[in-house]
């Protein structure tokens, strides 16, 4: 694996079994993904998007393949190593229900930093600096059933970025915005990966997305179809 | 743990998210522990007051008698002379050694008859004045008086008794018993009054009367069978008599405490005891109980943001030590609100007692008053508090096993 790559994976394979059939939600994924890539995962629903960043953020295994980020082979670690891998190394964007209810914005912010043992007042600081960056600022106290969509979205990107993982993973950070509040969304986290070097991979099927990408990746039944660079 | 405040602080905003929920557990842990601590308490009031009750009916705190009564009960068994008793036992109280009263008595059981009804006693000879300071008989009188200094015939019997006798006061009663030498001597005696007690020995078998008469009646000349102490409290009955055996030590004597005198004492001891695991066996379950469902209702709701904590780097022991902290940090607060409610209504009760007079006659033979004063202790509380404790650490290690085992992208799934 060369210097610039982040991440890799062969021959990754995943399978359920639902209603007496097994589905492959991953069928042998070779997948490279570049130091500070800014990388949209396309396809159509049930393609396996979600399946593949769960696998490559370390939230589930695959039944086969490998996988190497940062040159380390994730998948010999064991369940807390793991836990601390994802603590240290990757930000979370999820789809929905990305905050923790009973914390405020701030505080959410902050929950990666805090579990990194930062001392409080720093990891306020930085959580209050990236609520600025994100456009949130003054509303650091609010809980999330106080924010509208978009605004609990910038929040989880906040979160994702506060804590300067290397890899940020992104599912559908758009899908719950009207276009006007992804478009602001994704052209803050292109800004970000300008800015700060930082490797993004975004799973999403909306036209929003797709636009602001370096690198774009096509899926379907499990496979990866295309990879097309606009 | 490092990160304990965070999870109690998740845990507490947990509860809080849902007051309705939490409120409900928390009154219902609350009657719960409320309830459990009025009836320990109720049990530790209960279980005092019979002490008390046995010590100063009739039995003392401590007992001396020659070596072998308590065994043999027979009469022959007594002690001729006192004198070196009665020296320690001054030479203690003057000391302030714990040692409130004694008196003097001689104990044989015998037959008594009445114008053609028998009936068997146990004959007591007391000082009628001294005894008073040390048991309560006198303050039992339900007719007539208490016996007279001077007066040798006189008999107080116990109510009961008196009714099989079917004697009143003024009449005669033949009262009959083995003197040391084997010879049976009777004597006639004038009763002079009647006591209740409530307690079965007493009111069905005892007829009180004085030493002096006893002794002669009985040919013991300074004999007595039994000094019978009457110590400050109970908490110095030890200190008392291990001083005693120093002080009388190579005499044939026994020195019995009180909870020697009477095999029900100890059968007390051990009842309260039982009782005791019972209640907190009964807190266990009534945490398990009320505390087990909320958590696992609540887990169910936050299946998801469990994922999204494992997800973002949280590990399964924080994940685990969050929700039995949760548990903690409910039970806590009902057990908190319980020990208010429960202690409010056992200091009440304790002031003013609580009337089971209509259940007294069914208690009466365990030296139980009508009116039970429940008694607040700190290790009643304490034992509680840790059971509850207990019962919470119980009721979370099953869901947060539960939380701690998600795998954190099917959590996430969950609708
Ligand atoms: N836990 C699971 N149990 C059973 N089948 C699953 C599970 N997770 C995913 N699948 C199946 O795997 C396939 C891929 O699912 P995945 O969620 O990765 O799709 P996706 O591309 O993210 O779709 P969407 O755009 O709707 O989010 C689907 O057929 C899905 O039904
Ligand atoms: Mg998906």
């Amino acid at each position: 694996m060369s210097d610039h790559v982040l991440l890799e994976a062969g021959g990754l394979c995943k399978y359920y079994h639902s209603g007496g059939s097994d589905v492959a939600a991953l069928d042998q994924v070779d997948f490279q993904l570049e130091k500070g890539a800014f990388t949209v995962l396309s396809g159509r629903s049930g393609s396996g998007k979600t399946t593949l960043l769960n696998m490559v953020g370390l939230l589930d295994t695959p039944d086969m393949g490998s996988l190497h980020i940062a040159g380390e082979n994730v998948l010999a670690l064991s369940l807390s190593e793991r836990a601390n891998f994802r603590l240290q190394r990757i930000g979370f964007v999820f789809q929905a229900y990305n905050l923790i209810r009973v914390l405020s914005a701030r505080e959410n912010i902050a929950y990666v930093l805090q579990l990194r043992g930062m001392k409080k007042t720093e990891r306020l600081a930085i959580a209050d600096h990236w609520l600025f960056e994100v456009g949130l600022d003054g509303l650091g106290n609010r809980r999330p059933d106080q924010l509208s969509g978009g605004q609990q979205q910038r929040v989880a990107v906040a979160r994702a970025l506060a804590s300067k993982p290397a890899l940020v993973l992104a599912d559908e950070p758009t899908a719950n915005l009207d276009s006007v509040h992804g478009e602001s969304l994704m052209s803050l986290m292109r800004d970000l990966n300008d800015r700060c070097g930082m490797t993004f991979l975004i799973a999403s099927h909306d036209p929003v997305a797709m636009a602001a990408a370096q690198q774009c990746v096509y899926m379907q039944d499990g496979r990866i179809v295309s990879v097309a660079t606009p | 743990m490092k990160n304990i405040l965070i999870y109690l602080r998740l845990g507490l905003r947990n509860l809080l998210l849902y007051p309705m929920r939490t409120g409900l557990t928390v009154i219902g842990l609350g009657i719960g522990i409320a309830a459990l601590t009025f009836l320990s308490a109720m049990n530790d009031g209960w279980l005092q007051n019979m002490k008390l009750n046995f010590v100063l009916t009739q039995m003392g705190h401590v007992q001396i008698h020659a070596q072998g009564f308590e065994q043999s009960r027979r009469i022959s068994d007594y002690m001729g002379d006192t004198t070196l008793v009665d020296e320690a036992l001054q030479s203690m109280q003057s000391m302030q050694g714990g040692i409130q009263a004694w008196s003097h008595r001689i104990r044989v059981s015998g037959l008594a008859s009445a114008a053609g009804a028998n009936a068997s006693v146990l004959v007591s000879g007391i000082e009628p004045e001294r005894e008073k300071d040390v048991s309560r008989l006198h303050t039992f009188m339900q007719q007539g008086t208490w016996l007279q200094p001077g007066d040798k015939r006189g008999v107080v019997l116990g109510d009961v008794l008196a009714d099989r006798l079917s004697v009143g006061l003024g009449d005669k009663v033949v009262l009959m018993a083995a003197s040391p030498d084997g010879d049976i001597a009777s004597e006639v005696f004038r009763v002079r009054g009647l006591i209740h007690s409530g307690v079965m020995d007493v009111d069905n078998l005892l007829a009180l009367i004085p030493l002096k008469m006893a002794q002669h009646w009985l040919h013991l000349g300074a004999g007595v069978t039994d000094v019978v102490i009457r110590t400050n409290s109970f908490a110095v009955v030890d200190s008392v008599v291990s001083n005693l055996q120093q002080r009388l030590s190579g005499k044939p004597l026994e020195i019995l405490r009180w909870q020697e005198i009477d095999p029900m004492a100890e059968q007390w001891t051990m009842f309260a005891e039982i009782y005791t695991w019972v209640v907190l066996l009964v807190v266990i379950i009534v945490v398990l109980a009320e505390v087990l469902n909320t958590m696992l209702m609540s887990m169910h709701d936050r299946v998801r943001e469990f994922g999204l904590m494992a997800a973002l780097g949280t590990t399964q022991q924080q994940l685990f030590a969050m929700v039995v902290y949760e548990t903690l940090v409910l039970v806590f607060i009902g057990g908190i609100l319980g020990f208010l409610l429960g202690g409010a209504v056992s200091l009440y009760y304790g002031e003013y007692g609580l009337d089971l007079s209509q259940y007294a006659t069914a208690f009466s033979f365990m030296y139980m008053s009508s009116v039970v004063y429940p008694e607040l202790t700190f290790n009643g509380c304490a034992r509680i508090l840790v059971a509850a404790m207990l019962g919470a650490v119980l009721a979370g290690l099953y869901p947060a096993w539960k939380a701690s085992r998600l795998n954190p992208a099917q959590a996430m799934r969950e609708i």
